[in-house]
């Protein structure tokens, strides 16, 4: 064989090496990603498990060259005499292909760029809707609500289905971090400080809320429960509070 | 003043007073005797009435130990002298340079740089060793949900030392052995441009670590390594400690990174080109002129933390006209140029030894400096990516998506050049080259997965999780880590005269490669799961992952005794490896092995970069 059939007929193998590995990567992410995050109860959550799929199919082409080239250059062109290895070809550069793959990983990064930018930009409309507010205050190591309107609060926090509910969050000591797990949203309570998020209940049911920002000796025990209710439960749920305050 | 070998000065002689008799043990000494007298004065003469008595004390006590600490190794005879009059005589500066001294110079205030080099690779040793056992018991404590192997008090404590520890030691592992010890050489220089400063900037980092430790000691520290307020301030003393160490470990990076930069720009030889330099040389310079913009804002960070304690300021209190979200901005300004300042000098001496273990020229030489530029020049622009979920300026969180996104295209660069470097070379898979191997591996899931924390719905997902802490675990361990290491065993040889034992370094390889994977794909899962970073104690939900990640976290920390063994036995009695055992073409392989004071006997001119391979 010349030495250039032989060039190319190796090149082959790196080529069906990259589609493999491309698309085991694909499969990963599209079967892989939703079946390691938690069932999804609202939108957002829906929407960041399907950004990591999409962002994972992006990068698998990318992350499978990378693996291509380095698992081929461990099998063809490891060198497997004795001593220092003779000198190779002396490739200072390739215009070509360093262009190509400026403009690749550009068109790449804009298009994560793109989605992104639609993604929030989409949340953000969503926020002036918001039907019901909720007041969240966390302090060492126990999260209260309280439902503004009403003398009603609690340490479980309670919300109806299908109602975009906004999320007025504070502290009254240190940093926290207001997370409801299968919702997909997340904002730090600040002592002194109001900060706000939103989202809709898809679903019935009871899902996690956990502390994400360090707080002290019993950060890890500072979990409670959203109970979504059916709107009706929920009237019911409120109206036969006790008030407490 | 310059020296030259070629003096007529006597080598020896003349009293030299205090200079000669001060060494590590003085240094100790000095330290432990400052801080003591400055802990009595504190005690003594402040109001114990007052608030932020006892952090006074602390935070003075902290201020005797590096001030007697650095008058006892010596860094201040040479200013003293000067500033009597009496500037050193040669033999003062030869003595210092550790002319004649056998192995008392690496326990001294040494000029040379290649003692400073050495002092280094220990000072790195000593951070990452004791970083690495507090992630055993932060892993232990997490092997099963409810293990209580240290109490949540302890605990806590360690997560900030051991994340201070590993960050403070990664910044230090490539820049301070390498651009002491190799840098001058490669340029064609006899030293550093400020041999005496290169020794500052080493004994002042070494008075820096006893401060740390010693705040892990006194405790009560709750609030990790990005010191948020307001729990930084409810934090005890500990953290006054905690915080003394990292002002001065500012000074220490400061000093050293000016003179890393003074070095490459004036210190050049004859026809070293900018153009010419090794790639080592530029990456250097810009991680070092990188760190001179991130670190102040550490020095910063601290210090207003402190004077929140100390004096009753508050900077980080809302309650008192402040914002805990100054703190924020303030860490993460330094915080994410900083990553870059750790992993830039890893990626250059990676890309080095690319280029000699392929015998290839390195691709695109111009692509990867512009790529280098890119990423110090947007990694200033990026920080708030950090603070996403903390409510602060929620208007910010497009454009600063926007420029960390486009930090992967010059990341893309350096992924480039090496498999460009790589490509259709003849492979030397010795020991440098299996751990460049394993960087290109890991460095891809670490770059990848920091996109998804990039794009603002997947990160109010995925903040404050494990999916995080895997994520920069796979940056920091699985490519700076592995980045050291090859640099270590590439320059191993130049140091000791011998291989890193070649069979051991496989073996360590291996077991904190595979180490690594499972440690961190576990940790993904953990996070996706659902578990956030910073738990002492987990639910069920998580058993599994954890564990795995326990088993995984041990395997790491087996290898690194394996690396540690072959690097006392290599040290020792490995296999002699004579001036030049790679065949490389940069300058610190054509000088003699030991290297002599002052490396060069004639400066060398040069007319080519050393990545001439098959151009003959
Ligand atoms: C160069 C190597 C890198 C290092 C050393 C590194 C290091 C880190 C560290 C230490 C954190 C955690 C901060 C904390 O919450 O305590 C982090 C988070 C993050 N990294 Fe990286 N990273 C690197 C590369 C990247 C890349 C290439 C990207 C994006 C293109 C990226 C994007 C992020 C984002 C967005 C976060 C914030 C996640 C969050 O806290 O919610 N990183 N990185
Ligand atoms: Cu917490
Ligand atoms: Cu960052």
């Amino acid at each position: 064989m010349s030495d250039n059939q032989n060039k190319k007929s190796s090149l082959h193998i790196l080529f069906w090496i990259w589609v493999v590995l491309t698309v085991v990567g694909i499969l990963v992410a599209i079967y892989g990603i939703p079946w390691l995050m938690p069932a999804s109860a609202s939108n957002t959550m829906h929407m960041s498990i399907l950004t990591m799929v999409v962002f994972t199919v992006a990068a698998a082409p990318v992350a499978a060259l990378v693996y291509s080239v380095v698992l081929f250059a461990l099998a063809k062109w490891r060198y497997r005499g004795e001593g220092t290895p003779p000198d190779g070809p002396p490739i200072r550069g390739n215009n070509v292909t360093t262009s190509v793959w400026l403009v690749a990983s550009t068109v790449l990064t804009v298009f994560l760029l793109i989605w992104g930018l639609a993604l929030l930009a989409s949340d953000a409309t969503g926020e002036a809707k918001s039907e019901m507010t909720v007041n969240v205050t966390g302090q060492q190591w126990i999260w209260s609500f309280q439902y503004p309107g009403t003398s009603v609060s609690s340490h479980d926090l309670y919300i109806p289905v299908n109602t975009d509910v906004k999320f007025d969050v504070t502290s009254k000591d240190v940093v926290h971090g207001f997370w409801i797990v299968q919702m997909g949203i997340k904002i730090n309570a600040n002592p002194d400080e109001i900060t706000t998020t939103s989202v809709t209940a898809t679903k019935t049911g009871t899902f996690d809320i956990r502390c994400t920002e360090i707080c002290g000796l019993n950060h890890a025990f500072m979990v409670t429960h959203v109970h979504v209710l059916t709107k009706k439960n929920f009237e019911h749920w409120l109206a036969t509070q006790p008030a407490t305050i | 003043m310059t020296s030259t070998l070629t003096s007529h000065a006597p080598a020896h002689t003349s009293g030299g007073g205090a200079l000669r008799r001060l060494n590590f043990v003085t240094a100790l000494i000095g330290g432990v005797l400052f801080g003591v007298l400055a802990w009595w004065l504190a005690h003594t003469f402040l109001d114990a009435g007052g608030a932020g008595y006892s952090d006074q004390v602390t935070v003075l006590t902290g201020c005797g130990w590096v001030v007697g600490f650095l008058l006892g190794i010596g860094a201040l005879t040479g200013p003293g002298k000067w500033f009597t009059g009496r500037d050193q005589t040669h033999a003062d500066e030869m003595y210092l340079a550790g002319k004649d001294l056998g192995r008392k110079r690496y326990f001294q205030y040494t000029t040379d740089h290649k003692v400073v080099g050495v002092q280094y690779i220990f000072a790195t040793m000593a951070l990452l060793g004791t970083g690495g056992i507090l992630a055993m018991g932060i892993r232990t404590n997490l092997l099963t949900p409810g293990n209580h192997f240290v109490n949540q008090q302890v605990y806590n404590g360690f997560l900030g030392v051991h994340g201070m520890l590993m960050i403070l030691g990664l910044i230090v592992a490539v820049a301070g052995p390498w651009a002491n010890f190799v840098l001058p050489i490669q340029v064609g220089a006899r030293d550093m441009a400020f041999p005496r400063l290169n020794a500052l900037s080493l004994w002042t980092l070494v008075a820096a670590i006893p401060l740390l430790l010693g705040s892990l000691a006194i405790g009560a520290m709750d609030m990790g390594w990005v010191t948020q307020a307001p729990i930084a301030n409810q934090a005890g003393i500990g953290f006054d400690l905690f915080a003394m160490s990292i002002i001065t470990f500012t000074i220490s990076t400061t000093v050293a990174g000016v003179n890393t930069i003074c070095t490459v720009l004036t210190m050049r030889t004859k026809g070293m080109t900018m153009e010419r330099l090794p790639i080592f040389a530029w990456a250097s310079i810009f991680a070092a002129g990188l760190g001179l913009y991130a670190f102040p804002f550490f020095l910063v960070v601290m210090s207003l933390n402190l004077a929140d304690r100390m004096v009753g300021t508050s900077f980080f209190v809302a309650s008192g006209g402040g914002t805990g979200w100054l703190q924020e901005n303030l860490f993460w300004l330094m915080g994410h140029p900083e990553v870059y300042v750790i992993l830039l000098p890893a990626v250059g001496a990676m890309l080095e030894i690319a280029s000699v273990f392929s015998r290839k020229p390195l691709f695109s030489y111009r692509t990867v400096i512009g790529g280098m530029a890119g990423l110090c020049g947007l990694s200033a622009l990026v920080w708030a990516h950090h603070m996403f979920t903390t409510g602060w300026a929620p208007t910010l969180g497009g454009p600063f998506m926007l420029t960390t996104e486009l930090i992967s295209i010059p990341t893309g660069v350096i992924f480039l050049v090496m498999l460009g470097t790589i490509w259709r070379g003849n492979i030397w898979m010795r020991l440098p080259m299996v751990w460049v191997f394993g960087f290109i591996a890991n460095f891809i899931v670490g770059g990848i997965t920091g996109i998804y924390l990039s794009d603002i719905p997947v990160d109010n997902q995925m903040h404050g999780t494990m999916f995080v802490v895997a994520h920069f675990h796979y940056v920091f361990v699985g490519s700076v880590l592995f980045g050291a290491i090859a640099a270590l065993c590439y320059w191993f040889p130049k140091v000791t005269g011998r291989y890193l034992d070649e069979k051991m370094g496989r073996i360590s390889f291996w077991l904190v490669f595979i180490g690594t994977h499972v440690t961190f794909l576990a940790m993904f899962v953990s996070g996706m799961r659902g578990m956030p970073r910073r738990y002492s104690s987990y639910s069920m939900l998580f058993e599994h992952t954890n564990f795995v990640s326990t088993i995984g976290a041990y395997m790491i920390m087996a290898g690194m005794l394996v690396l540690l063994g072959a690097f006392i036995v290599s040290w020792r009695s490995g296999e002699p490896s004579g001036p030049n055992p790679w065949n490389a073409k940069s300058l610190e392989w054509m000088v003699p092995t030991p290297v002599p004071l002052e490396n060069f006997e004639v400066l060398p001119v040069i007319t080519s970069d050393p990545y001439t391979y098959g151009e003959a």
